[in-house]
């Protein structure tokens, strides 16, 4: 059967809960190395730019040693209120079985499904019924050790209602849109290295109809071999994947500091353990791509940052990914049709386990 | 400050990195160590310059033969200054002569890398020399005539992927950066830099270089912010005019912000915030005022930082009880750290300021009791431990270890890192503040002059003053020491000062004082060598460089 048919439902896919897609980049087969991990990542702003939150479930597989043993399970919920900065749950979020994912399939489009996340001191928390609007990308992949690598699959246009919990407000019947994303790979933090990786969504059009563009964007710094670095651009228009850059038409810079009174860090039992500095993260990043007539700018301004620490298997230092909220502008033209908006993104500016 | 002539925008541009990048400095006259440098410039104005331990001394003409000489003509100082072009390729067309022996020569043009490289990166140097440029253009020289890729990419390149990122950002918000000022917590605005060009990848958390701080800006914004915490700590109620108002109005007082800067440094330098520090800088300025009340009134001073002291303007009676609430309200400041530094760092906060406290108090005593005892101790260790007692540990070496404790660094051992070589800067800062005293502009000091010897300080000068002097002659000078401060005359003040230029006390003092700064900035480089460099670490830099290249 050709890959890119979907197979006739079987008794195994109508059992979403255990299936996270097709075989192939993203096998349904269990984790048994220890570094061996599966991720779903869920990121949302609230249409009025108020809200933010970011969410990340992660298995890691148990290691030789109890090969019969579960993945074990880490999640995080971080929300953000603009003006008052990021809080966190710590690294044991509970979330609503079965786990949401647009890669379960079946999965229609403008179906809403619930997906709960709540720390276990009660807030932060969500309660959201999610629907896809839009179309994922192919799987992407990066290589960067001799058996290290690195897959995932993203999908935009993700829209959330309900409730958000912070710690002294609720806020129900949020509107918000957002972005979605599977990882299933073997690395170790050190290798990996860092990345930079974020999204934007076009605000305008109607609420349940998917953002008139979208834009996401990877940039993988692994710390060698010379040639691994590798990024991407991706543009939807209404819905669908109208254009991908590959890493040799795109080009990313920045310039300055965020200010470390803007970066909290996260989860608060990390305050406890000495974790070592992390180098400031940037104040502005630019990403320019082009490929033949097709273009497209992105000009993104940090706002305020969670550090999130997360101890790293294989190094003394822990590795950082550092959420980030700011305003974004985009601009671009793809196929003669120019776009432009203004919004506010999400970014990560992760690495920092590769020190010792 | 304007500069007309080339000799006089040299000297300009040397003190103001003096003040505001004493780093840049201290590099520089390491390259020109030995050398006396001529410059003869094309308008006609002359200049020599050389090192003096870690200073750059310019200076005109004085009948010495420079090792190096070098000759503009009239439009070149943009080779001193500009870095637009590689001054190779301008030294064309008998723009410029050099003589001297090649090594020589290559120092020279080491100093003058660090001074423009660096120098250019402060706001205040930049505004100098562009105010000298744009009423002198013909002198400068000609804008260097750039070539169209600034940054020598390749062509292809470019047209693979259209225009750049890192051009989108040196173009279009180039104005922004005129704009930008630099806070402690971050350089805020840095070049822009490369990521990703398609084809070399640059980590996002790998800094090229950390740039020097205007050191002068810097603790301005900090003593400011702990200014605003100063006016939140002290309470807006009765009884304003005999107390409270005193105790705004008296830290208010111009001051370096030196303390204020070295907690919030030593905070950012190890991973923490700008805010997490504020508080316990704050405290440590309002220990600090507390116990200069109370040694106002102890040495019977009548200036601080250039107004009557607090028991001169409102009576001994206020004074004291200022002092005591200032003492009070530090340890309020203290506590108040709980709910944002949790209770370990609180505690350890507390426990470095009772340290603090007692090393300064018993510094007081030992001091008190000289005076006291009509003695003037022998060994210039005497003074050393007096005066790291009495100032060194709530000037230098407190501020550090309570902005790294802050930060969240409470290992004892780390934190002792931090103070060899903060007393030694400490000390030699204290020796420096003395030879000022005694031979310093009064509105620069802030204190009366000669004041220090109406008050029978025993101070490193005094101490080799005694040391050196005749015996037939130390009687007499005892004999004005042991006088009190009111029975004192301005002669017998000018006789020790005297007597102190005739045996070379001073010259003996500024050279324990160069030594011992030398030892504090060696020990800072390798005992906080676990720092990593970032911009905070450079202004720890900035002010451990201060004291070698203050000029005296």
């Amino acid at each position: 059967m050709p890959a890119n048919l979907r197979p006739r439902p079987t008794a195994c896919t109508e059992q979403p809960a255990a299936a996270l897609g097709p075989e192939g980049p993203f096998p349904r087969v269990r984790l048994r190395k220890v570094l061996e991990r599966r991720w779903l990542h869920y990121a949302f702003l609230s249409r009025d730019h108020e809200l933010g939150m970011v969410a990340n479930v992660a298995w890691l597989g148990p290691g030789l040693e109890a090969e019969d043993a579960p993945p074990r399970c880490t999640s995080i919920l971080l929300v953000h209120k603009r003006g008052e900065g990021w809080c966190a749950s710590q690294f044991n979020t509970q979330t609503s079985t079965p786990l949401w994912s647009a890669f379960q399939q079946p999965h229609n489009l403008h179906t809403p499904e619930p997906l709960t996340l709540t720390s276990t001191s009660a807030s932060p928390a969500v309660e959201l019924q999610l629907s896809r609007s839009s179309r994922p990308c192919t799987s992407q992949s990066a290589w960067f050790a001799p058996d290290q690598h690195l897959r995932w699959q993203s999908e935009t246009g993700v829209i959330a209602r309900g409730r958000w919990t912070f710690k002294d407000q609720t806020f129900d019947n949020v509107e918000a849109i957002g972005y979605h994303e599977r990882v299933r790979g073997y690395w170790g933090w050190p290798e990996l290295g860092g990345w930079v990786f974020g999204f934007a969504n076009d605000p305008g059009g109607a609420s349940d109809q998917p953002p008139p563009t979208a834009f996401v964007f990877t940039l993988i710094q692994p710390r060698g071999p010379g040639d691994t670095a590798t990024g991407s651009v991706m543009v939807w228009r209404n819905g669908r994947l109208r254009r991908h850059f590959p890493r040799r038409c795109v080009t990313f810079a920045v310039r300055g500091q965020l200010q470390r009174d803007k970066v909290q860090q996260v989860p608060a039992l990390s305050n406890l353990f000495g974790v070592p500095p992390m180098e400031p993260i940037p104040q502005q990043l630019m990403i320019s791509a082009r490929m033949g007539d097709d273009w497209v700018t992105y000009d993104y301004h940090c706002d305020a940052a969670a550090r999130v620490v997360i101890p790293s298997e294989t190094s003394l230092r822990p590795f950082s990914v550092h959420e980030v909220i700011g305003p974004v502008h985009v601009e671009g033209c793809i196929s003669g049709e120019h776009f432009t908006f203004d919004t506010y993104g999400i970014v990560e500016f992760a690495g920092g386990a590769d020190d010792c | 400050m304007t500069a007309d002539t080339a000799a006089e925008l040299l000297k300009a541009t040397v003190d103001e990195l003096s003040r505001r990048a004493p780093a840049v400095i201290a590099a520089a006259a390491d390259q020109l160590r030995g050398i006396i440098l001529g410059l003869h410039f094309g308008d006609g104005s002359r200049s020599e310059l050389r090192a003096d331990h870690s200073r750059l001394v310019v200076t005109g003409p004085n009948g010495e033969t420079p090792h190096v000489e070098v000759y503009f003509d009239d439009r070149a100082m943009n080779l001193l200054f500009d870095l637009e072009r590689k001054p190779i390729d301008q030294v064309w067309a008998q723009r410029l002569d050099v003589r001297g022996y090649r090594e020589q020569v290559l120092a020279v043009w080491r100093t003058f890398q660090v001074l423009s490289q660096r120098g250019s990166g402060l706001r205040a140097v930049q505004g100098l020399w562009r105010s000298y440029r744009d009423r002198n253009p013909q002198r400068w020289g000609r804008p260097a005539e750039l070539p169209a890729d600034t940054r020598s990419r390749n062509p292809q390149r470019t047209r693979n992927t259209g225009w750049h990122a890192l051009d989108y950002l040196d173009n279009r918000y180039a104005e922004d950066i005129a704009k930008a000022s630099s806070t402690v917590g971050g350089a805020v605005y840095t070049d822009a830099r490369s990521l990703w060009d398609g084809y070399q990848s640059k980590p996002w958390w790998q800094f090229a270089d950390v740039a020097d701080t205007d050191l002068m800006e810097t603790m301005q914004a900090c003593k400011d912010r702990v200014s605003q915490e100063f006016q939140r700590i002290v309470p807006d109620r009765e009884p304003r005019a005999e107390l409270y108002d005193l105790m705004r109005e008296y830290p208010a007082r111009e001051g370096k912000g030196l303390r204020p800067t070295l907690t919030i440094a030593t905070c950012c330098a190890l991973g923490g915030r700008d805010e997490d520090a504020v508080r316990a800088a704050a405290a440590v300025e309002l220990f600090h005022n507390g116990f200069l009340v109370h040694d106002d009134i102890a040495d019977e001073s009548t200036h601080r930082r250039n107004e009557p002291t607090l028991h001169e303007a409102h009576g001994i009676g206020l004074a004291v009880n200022t002092g005591d609430a200032m003492n009070l309200l530090a340890v309020d400041a203290v506590l108040s750290n709980l709910p944002t530094l949790g209770l370990a760092r609180t505690l350890g906060l507390i426990h470095e300021i009772m340290h603090m406290c007692r090393e300064t108090v018993e510094g007081q005593a030992i001091e008190l009791g000289w005076i006291r005892h009509l003695t003037v101790p022998k060994t210039d260790q005497d003074y050393f431990t007096m005066s790291t007692k009495k100032t060194g540990w709530y000037t230098c070496i407190s501020p550090c270890r309570l902005g790294a404790i802050c930060a969240g660094e409470t290992d004892p051992g780390k934190l002792d890192l931090f103070t060899e070589a903060f007393r030694l800067i400490g000390i030699a800062f204290q020796i420096q503040d003395d030879v000022l005293n005694l031979l310093g502009d009064e509105v620069l000091y802030g204190k009366e002059p000669l004041g220090d010897l109406f008050e029978g300080k025993r101070t490193v000068m005094m101490i080799h003053l005694f040391r050196e002097v005749a015996p037939k002659r130390r009687q007499r000078l005892l004999d004005i020491i042991r006088l009190s401060r009111t029975e004192k005359r301005f002669e017998d003040a000018e006789e020790i000062l005297a007597a102190m230029h005739q045996v070379g006390s001073i010259e003996y003092a500024v050279k324990v004082a160069d030594r011992l700064a030398h030892e504090g900035v060696r020990r800072f480089e390798e005992d906080l060598a676990f720092i990593p460099e970032n911009e905070a670490k450079a202004l720890l830099r900035q002010i451990a460089n201060y004291v070698t290249t203050r000029p005296l």
